[in-house]
């Protein structure tokens, strides 16, 4: 916008007016110059000359990854919100992840309570053959309760070295 | 350790069910029984503390001495033991060390046997200690207590299956 007090306003005035009118040709011209390029252009030919390849080659990526900033990157990472969308629910449901854990929390106890109870058995075991010893009695494991099927129907007890691979 | 030399090593392990329970074994789980009986115990005088601190305003501070401390101790004692013997055979630290209380000719002590048990279980410790020497000594490995109430104590827990089961855990399919 000319300003009334422009003294060289009046002066321009007479070259917009021819000027204006010309541009507007201009970009038509080009406009239309541009669409007649394109639609005679075949891209898939120009693609095809395109060594890809070679241009791949000349990109030094390297340089461009030195470039970028990473840590300027991870800042505007709202980390917090992409957390709180993940469904950890979701997730574990779709994994055996509890299941293992129950599982392998069970065995643990019960491998341990097997493994007391052994170290007890072979305690036992160990004070049984040493008062067997002092009294010049054989030992041969401990004595089943009478009338169970351990006393009559299972095997002689090995004793010590067998209940000690037990352990 | 070969999968065959496993089952072999598993199939010469004895068979412990049924068979009389030693020393250590019962030891440990009386041990284990000392201390969650205790512990239990304990528990009760701090909430008991801490009901009456709540409703009269006055902190309750118990003290060992006390003669109806150490009463309640032995009630609680008597409970936990003769009710545990009496339901089931066996207490938490039989349980967890796989022993029980049976009657001396095999089958359930009885809530008889349980109570006469557990009014005979502190003479074995009156007698300086001797009336456990059945255990290490005798052929049943029954106690002065266990005689008193013709109760034996005996595993119930099999080396072998326990051994097999550690094998099915960790085989191919397990």
């Amino acid at each position: 916008m000319t300003s009334p007090t422009d003294p060289g306003a009046r002066a321009r005035m007479p070259g917009r007016r021819l000027t204006e009118p010309l541009e507007a040709l201009a970009q038509r011209v080009a406009r239309q110059a541009v669409e007649l390029v394109v639609e005679a252009l075949d891209v898939n030919a120009l693609l095809d000359q395109v060594d890809v390849n070679r241009l791949i080659d000349r990109v030094d990526v390297d340089q461009l990854v030195a470039r970028v900033d990473v840590d300027a990157i991870l800042d505007r990472v709202d980390v917090d919100r992409l957390v709180d969308r993940v469904d950890v629910d979701a997730l574990l449901d779709r994994t055996e992840i509890r299941s293992v854990l129950s599982r392998s929390s069970s065995t643990i106890a019960s491998e341990g309570i097997d493994l007391v109870r052994s170290q007890a058995v072979g305690l036992d075991d160990f004070i049984a053959r040493w008062v067997s010893r002092l009294r010049r009695r054989s030992y041969s494991g401990p004595p089943a309760l009478p009338g169970s099927p351990a006393r009559h129907g299972s095997p002689a007890l090995p004793g010590s070295p067998s209940l000690q691979a037990g352990q | 350790m070969t999968a065959t030399a496993a089952a072999s090593a598993a199939a010469a392990q004895p068979r412990l069910r049924d068979h009389y329970a030693g020393f250590a074994s019962r030891f440990a789980g009386y041990a284990v029984d000392l201390g969650v009986s205790t512990g239990l115990f304990m528990l009760a005088l701090a909430a008991i503390s801490f009901a009456a601190s709540v409703l009269t305003g006055d902190s309750i501070h118990w003290n060992k001495s006390e003669g109806w401390v150490a009463v309640a101790f032995v009630a609680w004692q008597f409970v936990y033991y003769a009710y545990s013997w009496a339901a089931n055979g066996k207490t938490f630290g039989m349980a967890l060390l796989g022993i029980r209380v049976v009657r001396a000719g095999g089958g359930d002590a009885g809530a008889g046997r349980a109570v006469l048990r557990t009014l005979a279980f502190p003479l074995s410790f009156l007698l300086l200690g001797l009336g456990f020497a059945g255990i290490v000594l005798g052929r049943d490995r029954r106690a002065l207590h266990d005689v008193i109430a013709g109760t034996a104590v005996i595993y119930t827990w099999d080396a072998r299956s326990a051994r097999l089961g550690f094998l099915h855990r960790d085989g191919p399919g397990g």
